[in-house]
């Protein structure tokens, strides 16, 4: 029937598929991911802090067990750190266009070949910003960890 | 080339093949003319006035929404189509796609001039003063076709269907934003709604396919600032009252009008 058919809703997959699209779809698909992975960690963090609450033993063998990380374990607080200074530096974007209504453009009588001002330079030139300097912390807090494993 | 349409019966979906020629400046729409006149009768699509001025063509081409009449076959750089029904739809046939949700969200922001006193549109003792530079606020938004092509690209509608989308929050913004208007009060329980202006994490997609040039991305960040204007300060701008209609005298020295002389020469016996 109709009614069944499965492509009334696009999905999540279509949703974060921003192949031929415009810049602002890819940070929109990486704002989503990094905001997962940072609420995925929330919960983590959230468990680890819980065991105060078990004791000074507990609490001893939890910051132990924390200053012992093996390579896995830092790489995971790498995609952390980087997921959290993306979601932060992009947020910060968004907000600047969200409730100040800054990096649109005012609103224009639309003439061909339609550029919509809201994607405009001004918007491009602030997300290329935020990612290089997104990227050089990055980096260094790549280096940080690694100066921990010995590594660097 | 060849073209691959995603058809659908009623049952059952399928892709289909057809071989056409085509030249740089064909458009789509004039491919699936020549495939339903010459190849397939049975191809259901939408299309009216071949200019990209009702909006009726609205498919999506190569994994992008956009009008088949507007979309010429050099500018895709491809030597394949594909051609699909909008997504986030509920599909008709073929690329015939179900618009009542559409319109239904359209007509929930109330896209029409609300005043206060209804008194005032019903009997209006003159017009409504708008200059050119308050007309610039809203103008843009005016342009919108309803083509729906905006909700397809929309990543937020993919995954939640009662967001009421860029068209409809754009159309919002267009009466908001319009000096004569003073409906904000009525539209801002739908605006200011987990599926209304703040489900909208700006991907920008929506203005990215527009055909007409509109920027809902746009409209829909200025919309969120004015709530949150209204929510924090209280703050809202005055509407304009009617304008008094002054007769001017004509200056001295103004040329007179030419005599209004005119016989109908033509008629019906």
């Amino acid at each position: 029937m109709v009614e069944e058919n499965k492509r009334y809703k696009a999905g999540i997959l279509r949703s974060l598929w921003p192949h031929g699209f415009n810049i602002e779809r890819y940070t929109y698909t990486l704002h989503r991911i990094t905001g997962v992975i940072l609420a995925l960690y929330l919960i983590a963090h959230v468990f680890e802090i819980f065991h105060v609450a078990l004791g000074p033993a507990a609490w001893q063998q939890t910051l132990q067990e924390l200053g012992s990380l093996g390579i896995f374990e830092k790489i995971g607080l790498w995609i952390i750190a980087g997921s959290a200074l993306y979601h932060g530096a992009n947020g910060l974007r968004l907000i600047l266009n969200e409730a100040f209504g800054m990096l649109l453009g005012k609103p224009v009588l639309p003439e061909y070949p339609y550029m919509p001002t809201s994607l405009s330079r001004s918007q491009k030139i602030a997300i290329y910003i935020l990612t290089a300097i997104v990227v050089i912390l990055w980096i260094w807090a790549g280096l940080y960890l690694l100066e921990g494993l010995g590594i660097v | 080339m060849k073209v691959r349409i995603r058809r659908f019966d009623g049952q059952k979906e399928w892709w289909q093949d057809y071989e056409v020629e085509a030249k740089p400046f064909t458009t789509i729409l004039d491919i699936l003319n020549y495939i339903r006149e010459n190849l397939d009768h049975t191809l259901a699509y939408r299309h009216s006035c071949q200019m990209g001025s009702c909006g009726s063509c609205g498919v999506v081409i190569n994994g992008k929404p956009a009008l088949a009449c507007q979309t010429r076959v050099g500018e895709l750089k491809t030597d394949t189509l594909r051609i699909e029904p909008l997504y986030n739809y509920r599909v008709i046939r073929d690329l015939v796609v179900d618009l009542t949700d559409f319109v239904n969200k359209h007509r929930s922001v109330k896209p029409w001039m609300i005043r206060k006193n209804p008194q005032e549109l019903e009997e209006a003792p003159s017009e409504f003063k708008v200059t050119p530079q308050q007309n610039l606020t809203f103008i843009q938004f005016d342009y919108c076709i309803m083509c729906g092509v905006c909700l397809a690209a929309c990543p937020t509608v993919a995954i939640d269907p009662l967001f009421i989308g860029p068209q409809a929050l754009a159309q919002a913004y267009r009466y908001i934003a319009d000096p004569r208007d003073e409906g904000f009060e009525e539209r801002i329980d739908v605006l200011d709604d987990s599926h209304g202006v703040w489900r909208c994490h700006f991907a920008g997609a929506c203005s990215y396919v527009c055909p007409k040039g509109v920027d809902p991305a746009k409209a829909i960040q200025y919309l969120k600032k004015e709530i949150l204007k209204f929510r924090l300060l209280r703050k809202r701008k005055k509407a304009v009252p009617p304008a008094e209609i002054v007769q001017k005298e004509p200056p001295p020295n103004a040329p007179k009008p030419p005599p209004f002389d005119f016989k109908f020469e033509g008629g019906v016996e």
